[in-house]
């Protein structure tokens, strides 16, 4: 069932730090400062191999500063209504970036989609690498030919 | 109205008429001219005087050296605003961020029991990293997964190093930056140890590794993107 994982370790090296940042901030509130280091060298390390993250944990950094958004703690949460639509308002306490997102119950995210899931997609990861076996078979073949 | 200042001036001012005409003509109005002083010295006086009052963002040299060129403009000065470049980065510049001391931990936080729980979650995840660590796995399996691996929470010691006062010291590894490790120390001290040649020993599990600081010289997130060479030269 468990497939093999490109990155694995990263992937765990990734979960490992998003955890220590909310361990951090569970044992002292106060704390910001480790738990946004934890938080931006996660976000430095996925930068650098390129990893995607879920959207979950993507929406709870802040974009500017990288603290951990915990309701309450480090960030405020309000119910807005902007042009006719309900929002979701983050608001980052230490360097007040806010973030918006609409209260849509029809709207799906791609990692929620079916299509997202690994099982679902073997055919799409198998042909780049058909196609590029075929392109050797052709070179190989020219090659005979000269 | 230039009769007007003709016949309430008297001749012996006709010198400074020029200066006087202009007072006259920008604030168009006599009241100013009648208050206005008689003598030569007094209305130089009295012209630098106004010129200072009406024009409040020069300095007193540089209308000096206005009035020498006789080419006086009494108008506002409009000052040209600078556009500023909008700025399209949402985030912070690395000189906003050491100015804003992101990253520090305050001194009342430093507490060793604070941080067992993190320490705990750390050898947790060495564990999972290392599929269990048993007895049998080979060492070298598990030291390239440990390059790879995150340091935070650490139980580190210095076993080795160029300057005898850091050997023996052991704590919990906060903060890995590119030439320092900041460790936590059992009488909640923090300590910023310098990597270079220094060698640290991490115990996992009954398993001890050493890691030689001069070869880690590397900011934690570039680590897992670096390729180690086998084979290094290893000084100390």
């Amino acid at each position: 069932m468990t497939a093999h994982v490109k990155d694995k370790d990263a992937f765990q090296r990734l979960n490992f730090l998003y955890q220590a940042a909310h361990c951090v901030l569970a044992q002292n509130p106060e704390n910001v400062g480790l738990a946004r280091f934890y938080c931006h060298t996660q976000k430095t390390i996925s930068k650098r191999l390129v990893l995607r993250q879920d959207p979950s944990v993507k929406r709870t950094i802040c974009k500017r500063c990288c603290s951990l958004l915990l309701p309450g703690i480090t960030a405020t949460i309000r119910q807005r209504r902007h042009y006719g639509q309900r929002r979701t308002v983050v608001r980052c306490l230490s360097c007040g970036l806010t973030k918006r997102f609409l209260n849509n119950p029809n709207y799906k995210l791609w990692a929620e989609q079916l299509e997202a899931l690994l099982e679902n997609q073997p055919k799409s990861a198998q042909s780049p690498n058909v196609q590029q076996t075929q392109q050797k078979e052709k070179k190989n073949v020219k090659s005979d030919t000269k | 109205m230039e009769d007007a200042i003709y016949k309430t001036l008297p001749s012996a001012e006709a010198k400074e008429l020029n200066i006087q005409v202009l007072v006259m003509e920008f604030l168009g109005d006599d009241a100013v001219l009648l208050s206005c002083p008689q003598g030569p010295k007094e209305s130089e006086a009295f012209v630098s005087a106004f010129l200072k009052r009406c024009l409040p963002g020069l300095r007193e040299e540089v209308i000096q050296e206005r009035l020498n060129r006789k080419a006086v403009i009494l108008e506002h000065s409009i000052k040209q605003k600078k556009k500023q470049k909008r700025k399209r980065r949402k985030g912070l510049s690395a000189k906003e961020k050491r100015q804003l001391r992101l990253f520090e931990i305050k001194p009342e936080q430093q507490r060793y029991d604070l941080f067992l729980p993190l320490h705990n979650l750390w050898k947790q995840y060495i564990r999972d990293l290392c599929n269990g660590l048993r007895a049998d796995t080979q060492p070298q399996m598990i030291q390239t997964k440990l390059l790879k691996a995150d340091l935070h929470g650490a139980f580190v010691t210095v076993k080795k190093s160029k300057c005898p006062t850091y050997v023996g010291l052991s704590g919990i590894i906060l903060q890995e930056t590119k030439h320092i490790f900041k460790i936590i120390t059992k009488d909640d001290k923090l300590k910023a140890v310098p990597k270079c040649n220094t060698v640290f020993s991490v115990e996992v599990d009954g398993f001890i590794s050493y890691i030689y600081g001069s070869r880690f010289q590397l900011r934690s997130s570039e680590r897992s993107a670096k390729k180690f060479k086998m084979k290094g030269s290893i000084d100390l």
